[in-house]
């Protein structure tokens, strides 16, 4: 009896020293870790704002936030650490803060991140919703976490490559549903006009760049499905 | 203990017992990650890091630790590590913590970690342990480095990020898992044809040592 005891103060012992040792780690490496996470979203709105086959961005650079009090000022919706929206079926979520801009031509511009799960845990993105006569439609796409997916496989979500696939999807595409080619029965094709009137109906070409990963672009198709859903709701309320 | 064998410890992960290409461990984050140079240097240097600093404290504690319960302890130790790494890399180097994803947590389960605490560092004293910790890692590291690079060359035309041939010669496989293992073979072969070819050679140079000790015994 005294030896399972002895082993089990042990234990204890070293599963308190460890922790304590994490404990300081996690205080010297939160503020860079919240400043690297800053960063990566200053840097992802940016991106989603650029135009991806002028390279040009939407807004002047200035405008472009460049801190947290900077970036609070621009939110459009902010429901504190609770998410703005849940889609039940496919598990997808908008996160908050959305954020809305306007852009240089008087247009308005929401930007939403959000995600759904993917192979190994959640693919958050970033994406843009641009005014369009017909509609909002969805100007471009970043990817925030993909911490989960495959190197090689899923983690391709990341290549620009990919994100290419799912910029420019117009109203159409977005009130059709959008769904990876696999999922729509839609052969890949190498044709960039043949993609393009593909995502008039929704469809994103991509199982040529996500070969054996399907899982996650679907994961990224059913968060831009739920942003859209969302944004829809929330101007008919306005 | 002697000069001559603690160069023996350090150097023995080097090539001779290196652990990717010739004891074939820690096969998981070595075909997965090394889709570029960048990712097997990353994964490699993470993997050393933790190596020599749970080699470190696990040789400290050794004659703490009751023999039953050495493996967990080991894991708690090398889990604390892992973690610490992985908060480091997030917050200093952010986009290869993000590549990296899902591998840094599982460096906890990389067998050559818990192998050489179990069959090294257990047993011996903290500055061989070092240099076995460090030998074997930056073995590993050298090993997916080499990997990566191989793989990035031929799938994509460039060596980290340096463009070489860009596209005008890419085989799209390398990129893809079955890439890895074609060039973790083959590797693996060079490696143990080296290795074997080594010790033939060595072999040879004894039996001619004797033979010519013999001639002078005789004369």
């Amino acid at each position: 009896m005294g030896s399972y005891f002895k082993t089990g103060l042990v234990l204890m012992a070293f599963s308190i020293v460890v922790g304590l040792m994490l404990s300081v780690v996690y205080l010297v490496t939160s503020d860079p870790i919240a400043s690297a996470e800053l960063d990566a979203k200053l840097k992802a709105i940016k991106t989603v704002l650029t135009d991806p086959q002028s390279g040009k961005l939407l807004i002047s650079e200035d405008k472009i936030p460049q801190d947290m009090e900077q970036l609070n000022q621009i939110a459009w919706k902010d429901s504190g650490e609770a998410d703005l929206f849940h889609a039940q079926k496919t598990q997808s979520f908008v996160s908050s803060p959305a954020y809305r801009f306007t852009l240089e031509d008087g247009r308005t511009a929401y930007i939403l991140s959000g995600g759904a799960p993917g192979y190994g845990g959640n693919v958050v993105i970033m994406a843009s919703f641009v005014q369009s006569p017909s509609g909002y439609g969805l100007f471009q796409v970043e990817t925030l976490d993909y911490s989960g997916e495959t190197p090689g496989l899923g983690a391709n979500i990341s290549l620009e490559k990919s994100r290419e696939r799912f910029a420019q999807i117009p109203y159409s595409g977005l009130q059709a549903g959008v769904r990876v080619d696999r999922d729509a029965g839609v052969n890949p094709t190498k044709d960039p006009a043949a993609r393009a009137e593909a995502r008039k109906n929704g469809v994103v070409i991509i199982s040529d760049i996500m070969t054996g990963a399907t899982i996650t672009p679907r994961a990224v198709a059913n968060t831009i499905d739920t942003m859209f859903a969302y944004l829809q709701a929330q101007l008919e309320g306005e | 203990m002697e000069k001559k064998n603690l160069v023996n410890e350090f150097s023995k992960g080097l090539f001779q017992n290196n652990p990717a290409f010739v004891q074939a461990l820690g096969m998981c984050p070595t075909l997965a990650t090394t889709t570029s140079a960048k990712n097997g240097l990353g994964m490699g240097l993470a993997t050393l890091s933790v190596l020599v600093l749970s080699n470190i404290v696990i040789s400290a504690i050794r004659k703490l630790v009751p023999e039953k319960i050495r493996i967990p302890v080991y894991i708690i130790i090398i889990a604390g590590f892992v973690t610490m790494i992985d908060m480091v890399m997030h917050g200093f180097t952010y986009e290869l913590w993000k590549t990296l994803g899902i591998f840094i947590p599982l460096i906890v389960v990389n067998c050559i970690i818990l192998g050489r605490a179990e069959a090294f560092a257990s047993k011996n004293g903290i500055f061989p342990s070092i240099l076995d910790g460090l030998g074997m890692g930056i073995g590993f590291t050298l090993a997916l480095t080499l990997l990566g690079s191989i793989r990035e060359l031929f799938g994509a035309g460039t060596v980290f990020g340096i463009t070489v041939w860009g596209d005008a010669f890419n085989v799209f496989i390398m990129i893809l898992p079955a890439g890895a293992f074609l060039t973790m073979g083959l590797l693996s072969g060079l490696f143990n044809w080296i290795g074997i070819s080594r010790a033939e050679r060595e072999k040879q140079r004894a039996k001619l040592a004797k033979q010519q000790a013999k001639a002078g015994e005789s004369a």
